[in-house]
């Protein structure tokens, strides 16, 4: 659905100004799927994204969007966006602004408020917020707007820069359920976050992107996943035991200081073989899981 | 697209004091006799009104929310003008009547001077004045950041008004350039038929049409970054 073919992006000309924001990224988005962008800071992920929206124009490369430029018009009228920061008049009330964007989307006036009301329960926003100007809510609040106005008209193609940036634990669980109901429809997701759990619930592939250059591409999803880890967790004194009984059923398993094993596992079955060894041999397994570990994959990237 | 412009303007506390006192103002100095040949205070609301309209949205990062939606960036440049002329237009109509209601009431019979279509000439004089630099605001705002676009009109100003040139032909160059792109036209005289309308109009509405144009061009051209990684 998304094609990114050899695209770099270069700002400032001359000296120290001169930043190469992208280099010859090239990938390719399928409907219907969640790509998750990660990187350090300054990496060029907002960049791409930038680019991915039609806000920036590459210096060499080419994005397309079925076939489509991305800032063609028949292209935007099936995206939802959400930057990182909401910026928008701050004198607005809520409900205006999710109007605004209602009838900029190509929503008809008459449905305008309903839909309006809708979004807001979607986002868990109370009708007495959305009478409220924008400046008097809090960055939870705005991130939540943020996201209901990204979802309005059910975009195919969604666009979403830090979305549970600043929002609380109940606010982060609402916006991977979003994330995951438009996922279900069948939309198309390009997600940038930080928040490496949340990628890692949502996303069906990430790409890691390094001083412009996309380092790596791990599917996390399916018979194809090429990123699974083990992870199991043991008392203190069950480590050495159970590194033993994982080690003699084939798997590799490296201990960490909090009394946990991880090691790559090649599927599921796999990882319900390894706890019946441990379960078989009478070592109490306190947790157990299948994890991509994108913690350990940015750490092995991002080091210098 | 213009209704948010005028509510912007409008919704704003700030604004809204501001132009309360430019129209106080107006209203006093035209009841105590001065501005006779024009508003002199309100025309000043267009710099208040048009200062920044595209580059605030840039900075804020509300123009590529707009823009990621499906509407063309002239359909938005031209409402934002649009919205600066309602907004105007309304400042000035309420200009208007203040200034007829305290005149009326002051000197408790209907003055000449501030008889209706008087008041009407001189608001449509002040809208058209105000028309034509709002676009030369629109046209710097959409590469300016901030409110620099005052200062590019300001520039602009000075260097077509720049001391007479010793060489004739770049003499005449010059006042070509100031009359056709600057032309001052005085609409209060010629919407009451003592100035050539159609010299007048001929001008306004060629350098209006060039900024506008320009607006647009460069603003289709323009990246919109919103944000650092």
């Amino acid at each position: 659905m998304i094609a990114v073919s050899g695209v770099s992006k270069t700002f400032g000309r001359f000296g120290a100004r001169r930043v190469q924001a992208l280099d010859g990224v090239s990938l390719e988005v399928r409907r219907g799927e969640t790509l998750g962008l990660i990187g350090p800071n300054g990496a060029g992920k907002t960049t791409l994204l930038s680019c991915l929206l039609g806000f920036l124009r590459p210096d060499r490369g080419a994005i397309t969007v079925d076939g489509k430029p991305p800032d063609d018009l028949s292209v935007r009228a099936r995206t939802g966006y959400l930057p990182e920061r909401l910026g928008f008049d701050r004198d607005l009330p809520g409900k205006a602004f999710l109007a605004f964007h209602w009838r900029l989307a190509g929503g008809a006036r008459s449905r305008a408020k309903a839909e309006v009301e809708a979004a807001a329960d979607r986002v868990g926003l109370e009708r007495p917020a959305l009478a409220r100007p924008l400046r008097g809510y809090s960055r939870g609040m705005l991130q939540r707007i943020g996201l209901a106005q990204a979802l309005l008209r059910d975009p195919e193609l969604l666009f979403l820069d830090e979305p549970a940036s600043g929002t609380d634990p109940r606010g982060v669980a609402l916006v991977r359920e979003r994330i995951l109901e438009a996922k279900a429809r069948g939309a198309t997701i390009v997600l940038n976050s930080h928040q490496l759990t949340e990628v890692e619930k949502v996303c069906d592939r990430v790409v890691f992107i390094d001083s412009g250059r996309l380092t790596k591409s791990e599917t996390l999803r399916g018979d194809s996943a090429t990123r699974r880890r083990g992870l199991v967790r043991v008392s203190a004194a069950g480590l050495a035991a159970a590194a033993s009984v994982l080690s003699r059923e084939g798997f590799d398993p490296n201990a960490d200081a909090n009394g946990s094993l991880r090691f790559p596992v090649g599927s599921d079955d796999d990882m319900a073989r390894a706890v019946r060894a441990l379960a078989l041999a009478e070592i109490p397994v306190y947790e157990a899981k299948v994890s991509a570990e994108l913690e350990e994959l940015f750490s092995e990237r991002a080091a210098p | 697209m213009v209704r948010r412009y005028v509510r912007q303007k409008y919704g704003a506390p700030g604004f809204l004091v501001a132009l309360g006192i430019l129209a106080l103002i107006e209203t006093f100095t035209f009841a105590n006799g001065g501005g006779r040949g024009g508003f002199v205070i309100a025309p000043w609301a267009i710099f208040l009104l048009a200062a920044g309209s595209v580059s605030r949205d840039v900075s804020s990062g509300a123009l590529q929310m707009i823009l990621s939606r499906p509407i063309r960036r002239t359909e938005y440049l031209f409402g934002r003008y649009l919205g600066i002329l309602v907004s105007y237009g309304l400042f000035l109509a309420v200009t208007s009547a203040l200034i007829f209601l305290v005149v009326h009431l002051t000197t408790g019979s209907a003055a000449e001077d501030a008889s209706p279509l008087r008041l009407v000439l001189l608001a449509g004089d002040a809208f058209a004045t105000g028309a034509f630099q709002a676009a030369i605001l629109l046209m710097f705002s959409t590469f300016l950041p901030g409110i620099a676009d005052l200062l590019g009109l300001l520039v602009l100003f000075l260097v077509l008004h720049l001391p007479p040139w010793n060489k004739t032909w770049l003499r005449n160059a010059a006042d070509a350039a100031r009359e056709n792109l600057l032309p001052q036209v005085s609409w209060n005289e010629a919407l009451r038929g003592e100035g050539i309308l159609g010299a007048a109009t001929g001008r306004w509405v060629f350098a209006l049409t060039v900024y506008l144009v320009l607006a647009a061009v460069i603003f289709s051209r323009r990246e919109l970054p919103y944000g650092q990684d």
